[in-house]
């Protein structure tokens, strides 16, 4: 292990090598919008000699990095929205050059949506798989009760799959919920949901950029199997103050951002909060005006530049779910996140980011009962320290890194009171460490050929101090050990290979191929099909291995009439390994022998996806269909032989269409069509015990009816002041209110009760929504 | 129950979000028919007297539901002190024993030859936990008032213990199935409470007379039953991949045998 890393890292100092031949100048700054000092990130900076013409793009915190042989150029910043910045350097010494580009008033007329910042970024880049939300189309497109989300827009992309209806819940080419490490500010974000999936836990109004890796992981990302979305907040504008806000039909949101010291540091603070409940305190009914029902979350950040070497970034996320019913039950459940980092310029090639993250997910149930009353709690807290340097050479950036994660899991903490039927219950924590230390080299071999290279290895030990079981074939005990603070009880080493590369044909169209491993080693154990909040966490341990993913793609790519239209194609074939299924009759919560409650198998997952956009003009928005199959394969489940994945759909089709009718109307719509859930009917019924009970043959052999729908928005921007910007948006879900399945059921006929019937629930007919937002 | 309970009372609070929104209708699925399988269900009790088994057949999930008898079978069943029953079809498929009665701690077989294939399974007689009290408990919900049956019983801290409970209202069957241990409650003064869904049942009101029937079953047993309580579970985003409970017995035939206590008693609703 250790050998094949010395090899590789030889292998690239060798490459090297050639770069240091010729006296060599670097330019080097950051990248930044004018009127509010944001970095922005993916910035293009191309150089252009009489000799030669190279670029790159600006890192995740605007940070570039340049370096050519003395000559004369013409460096050009350009990004997507804004006016391009274009200045005749003479490079004879290390420049520093910090860049300001202000928005584009022509471009702003009209709508643009792009995966990518740089015009050709999806051509040239040898990264494949990633998708880039453009904040600003998100606020055009029709979404539930008009709140705008990040997961539900993704959802919209190739081989992204909805949880199901208004379900913030998502499925990563065949992969499970739990496979999606979803990142805010580098922290880990263990519950995406408000409001049981219904909404996510981002906030559109402080996020900056939006990246989803559905393949061809770059190294400084893992953890989990399936795809990495990486969110960022935004910093806050440090020019000025400002304040925007949106009062919706169920929830409202306020942002203030500003200086700190002008030019030098900024804050952000952003919070939302739902008011369903106190429409319900409203009701006249009195068992519903006390009912508990809301959510609301808080999002902050500021930075402060010291030098042009260091900054530091400070930012957090809470947020927390409330339901309840007055003397009958209670039950909250939220994520707290902070992230301390310090990005430090060691020189004008060399960038460092240092970051200690805390991430904690809660929830807690309370039963209340007299003669059953109960509080169960449960929790997962993480620790982690990040340090990643990125190397910027001529031809290469080379980024390495460590991580270190120390993780605990409180799974479930029953506390009783009087004469309850429960006995209190603290089932024993879990400790776990995860190590990681990674290497990787994005190479401009040729003008034509690309390749992002590296590895990552990672560790998982599982940490004591606790009492440790393993199970025979009857989920009994078999042994029993038990392990001091701090001893490493299982260690699991992985080597995780990552493999991208592109050739563009042209300028106008690519091939991209690319594998990856990805391992897993926290999990989550739930039975419901999309998650709950009170799912149960487990590490991997001497019972659970490590979740493995290998995954192979490739594409074409095509960009065409001056990038305004982008069209890809990607196949990819993925095989899983130690995944979890559960037991007949398994307990998952508040069992402190779960990890006998599971079976472990195998999956694979195979697709093609489709992707036509178009980028620019009145009209803009994209098609995107992906045909697919999900299977697992378990011993004694399905006579141990393939079967589909609740989450298989063999075909997903989104249209999203947005029209830029006028300077103040924009109308956007979206169509949805997908295959229905693989599930279980049955195939017979008998009688047991008084009761119809029905007979399986085979596992999720079945299909739901398939799932349409028409969504449709309107914005109206108001007349404009120069302090006050205000509009208008009037949405329709299921504007064709469509009865779309949400589950099924068999049941005896009331009427009739020697026959039995099938009946489908359907959640949401038309829904009408309207917000005003707000700023100045 | 602590998770039954969970998913209840969340979908109660959520549902309020929901319910103006949701709806629900009968459908046509198109689903897969399988050949006709052996069910047997075999019961015996602590209660001196007739003890029945009886096997019938799967049918077609279109058919009606009507279970086509077993006929001819041979049904004996001994215990772990060399005693042994041999039961007699009284009626198409059902197969008694006039007098028998099963002992605390004993272990029991069951062995059928029907259709030319022999069936084994074994259930081990629990010791008796007695229920002591039937109440109702009154949940006021969106302008409703929920009237549900609780039991009250204590369980025995010095073993494990596995109930079922069945609950008919006006002699009529509630199409639900209640299961649960003592995992969590071991040892207390337990209030069980037999929550169902009046979507598929006639809601309790004052009058109605209650009866349960409360049943201390083994290990196999219980897994059986709080299986197939899980499938019939629907939170939200829907529940546990049904399958077919685990049976103890062999030979791939449905159903179950459960040697267990029974005990019932009876209350009017206010």
């Amino acid at each position: 292990m250790i050998k094949t890393l010395y090899t590789c890292l030889f292998v690239f100092f060798c490459l090297f090598s050639s770069a240091f031949a010729q006296q060599k100048f670097t330019i080097s700054g950051t990248v930044r919008d004018a009127a509010t000092g944001e970095t922005l990130i993916g910035a293009t900076i191309k150089i252009q000699g009489a000799a030669r013409s190279f670029g790159t793009s600006s890192n995740a915190y605007g940070f570039y990095s340049l370096s050519g042989t003395s000559a004369e150029y013409n460096l050009v910043v350009s990004y997507t929205g804004y006016q391009p910045f274009t200045k005749k350097i003479s490079l004879t010494a290390a420049t520093k050059l910090n860049i300001e580009l202000g928005t584009d008033k022509a471009a702003l007329q009209e709508v643009v949506i792009t995966s990518s910042s740089r015009k050709n970024e999806n051509i040239s880049s040898p990264q494949m798989g990633l998708d880039k939300l453009d904040m600003k189309s998100l606020d055009n497109l029709p979404v539930l009760f008009g709140e705008k989300d990040v997961l539900k827009t993704i959802q919209l992309l190739p081989g992204v799959k909805s949880g199901g209806e208004g379900n913030t819940g998502f499925f990563v080419r065949g992969g499970a919920a739990d496979q999606n490490l979803i990142l805010l500010d580098e922290a880990t974000v263990y519950n995406s949901s408000h409001l049981l999936g219904f909404f996510s836990t981002f906030n559109g109004d402080a996020i900056k950029d939006v990246s989803l890796y559905k393949g061809g992981m770059p190294a400084q990302y893992g953890g989990r199997l399936s795809s990495v979305l990486d969110v960022k907040m935004q910093d806050g504008n440090n020019k000025e103050f400002g304040v925007e806000g949106g009062i919706g039909l169920i929830a409202s949101r306020i942002k203030v951002e500003g200086p700190i010291v002008k030019d030098r540091g900024s804050f952000m603070i952003s919070a939302r909060r739902t008011y369903i409940d106190l429409l319900l305190k409203a009701s006249s009914d009195s068992s519903l005006n006390s009912n508990t029902l809301n959510f609301y979350d808080i999002n902050a950040k500021a930075n402060y530049k010291f030098d042009d070497k260091n900054t530091l970034f400070v930012s957090g996320y809470f947020g927390q779910d409330n339901i309840g019913i007055k003397d009958l039950f209670a039950n909250d459940w939220g994520n707290t996140t902070a992230t301390v980092r310090l990005n430090h310029v060691f020189n004008d090639k060399l960038f460092s980011n240092t970051s200690f993250i805390f991430n904690k997910y809660h929830y807690a149930i309370e039963l209340l009962d007299a003669d059953n009353n109960a509080r169960v709690t449960s929790l997962i807290r993480d620790f982690n320290l990040k340090e990643d340097l990125q190397y910027y050479s001529n031809k290469h950036v080379i980024r390495f890194g460590v991580q270190a994660t120390h993780h605990r899991i409180a799974p479930s903490d029953i506390t009783t009171s009087g004469n309850s039927s429960f006995n209190p219950l603290a089932v024993e924590n879990r400790y776990g460490l995860e190590l990681a230390g990674y290497l990787s080299d994005e190479w401009k071999l040729t003008d034509k050929l690309n390749i992002l290279y590296g590895v990552r290895l990672s560790s998982f030990s599982l940490l004591g101090p606790g009492t440790f079981n393993t199970y025979d074939s009857e989920a009994e005990v078999a042994s029993s050990s038990t392990s001091g603070s701090g001893k490493f009880v299982k260690t699991y080493i992985y080597p995780e290979p990552r493999f991208s590369a592109s050739y563009s044909l042209n300028e106008e169209n690519a091939v991209k191929a690319s594998y990856n491993r990805n391992t897993q080693n926290i999990h989550i154990l739930t039975n419901a099909n999309t998650g709950s909040p009170t799912d149960q966490y487990v590490m991997s341990s001497n019972n659970i291995k490590p979740e493995l993913a290998d995954q192979v793609a490739v594409g074409y790519f095509r960009n065409s009439k001056d990038n305004s239209f982008e069209i890809s194609g990607e196949i990819y074939y993925k095989w899983l390994q130690n995944q979890i299924d559960y037991r007949d009759g398994a307990e998952l919560t508040a069992n402190a022998n779960v990890e006998s409650e599971l079976l472990y198998g195998t999956g694979r997952a195979y697709g093609l996806e489709l992707y036509a956009k178009k980028t620019k003009g009145k009209l803009t928005g994209w098609i995107s269909y992906t045909l697919s199959k999900t299977e697992r394969k378990f011993d004694g489940i399905n006579h141990g032989s393939y079967f589909p994945a609740r989450q298989d759909r063999t075909h997903d089709l989104s249209l999203v269409g947005i029209y830029n009718f006028s300077p103040r109307w924009t109308f956007s719509a979206n169509y949805i069509y997908s295959t229905g859930n693989a599930v279980t009917y049955p195939a017979g019924k008998y009688n047991v015990g008084g009761l119809t009970t029905y007979y399986y043959t085979d596992r999720n052999a079945n299909r739901m009816p398939y799932t349409a729908r028409l969504d449709v928005s309107a914005t109206l921007k108001a007349k404009e002041t120069k302090k006050y910007q205000s509009s208008w948006s009037f949405g329709l879900y299921n504007a064709l209110n469509r009865k779309n399945p949400y589950s099924i059921q068999f049941r005896d006929k009331k009427n009739d009760p020697t026959q039995t019937e099938a009946v489908q629930t359907s959640l949401f007919g038309i829904i009408p929504s309207v917000t005003y937002n707000f700023k100045f | 129950m602590l998770k039954y309970k969970y998913i209840l009372y969340s979908v109660f609070s959520i549902g309020t979000l929901l319910s103006f929104a949701s709806c629900e209708k009968v459908i046509d699925v198109k689903l897969n028919t399988s050949a006709s399988q052996v069910v047997i269900e075999g019961a015996i009790t602590d209660q001196a007297g007739q003890q029945t088994i009886t096997i019938s057949e799967s049918v077609p999930y279109t058919s009606s539901n009507e279970y086509p008898p077993v006929t001819g079978a041979q049904v004996l069943v001994t215990d772990d002190n060399n005693h042994s029953w041999t039961f007699t079809e009284t009626k198409p498929g059902t197969y008694t024993f006039a007098s028998l009665k099963a002992e605390a701690g004993h272990k029991y077989t069951m062995k059928v030859v029907a259709r030319n294939t022999t069936y084994s399974a074994t259930s081990t007689m629990p010791s008796l936990v007695k229920m002591d009290s039937l109440s109702i408990k009154i949940i006021t919900f969106g302008g409703d008032d929920i009237k549900t049956v609780e039991t009250h019983f204590k369980d025995p801290a010095d073993q494990v213990n596995q109930y079922r409970w069945v609950l008919k209202v006006n002699g009529v069957q509630i199409k639900t199935v209640y299961a649960d241990n003592d995992r969590l409650t071991n040892g207390n003064e337990v209030t069980n409470t037999l929550f169902y869904d009046d979507d598929d049942n006639e809601k309790l009101k004052t009058g109605d007379v209650a009866e349960v029937e409360m049943q201390c079953i083994d290990k196999g047993v219980f897994t059986y039953w709080f299986t197939l309580s899980q499938q019939t579970q629907n939170g939200p985003g829907g529940g546990v991949t049904p399958g077919n409970p685990p049976s103890n017995i062999d030979n791939g035939a449905l159903g179950y045998f459960s040697v267990h206590t029974t005990e019932k008693k009876l209350i009017t609703i206010n």
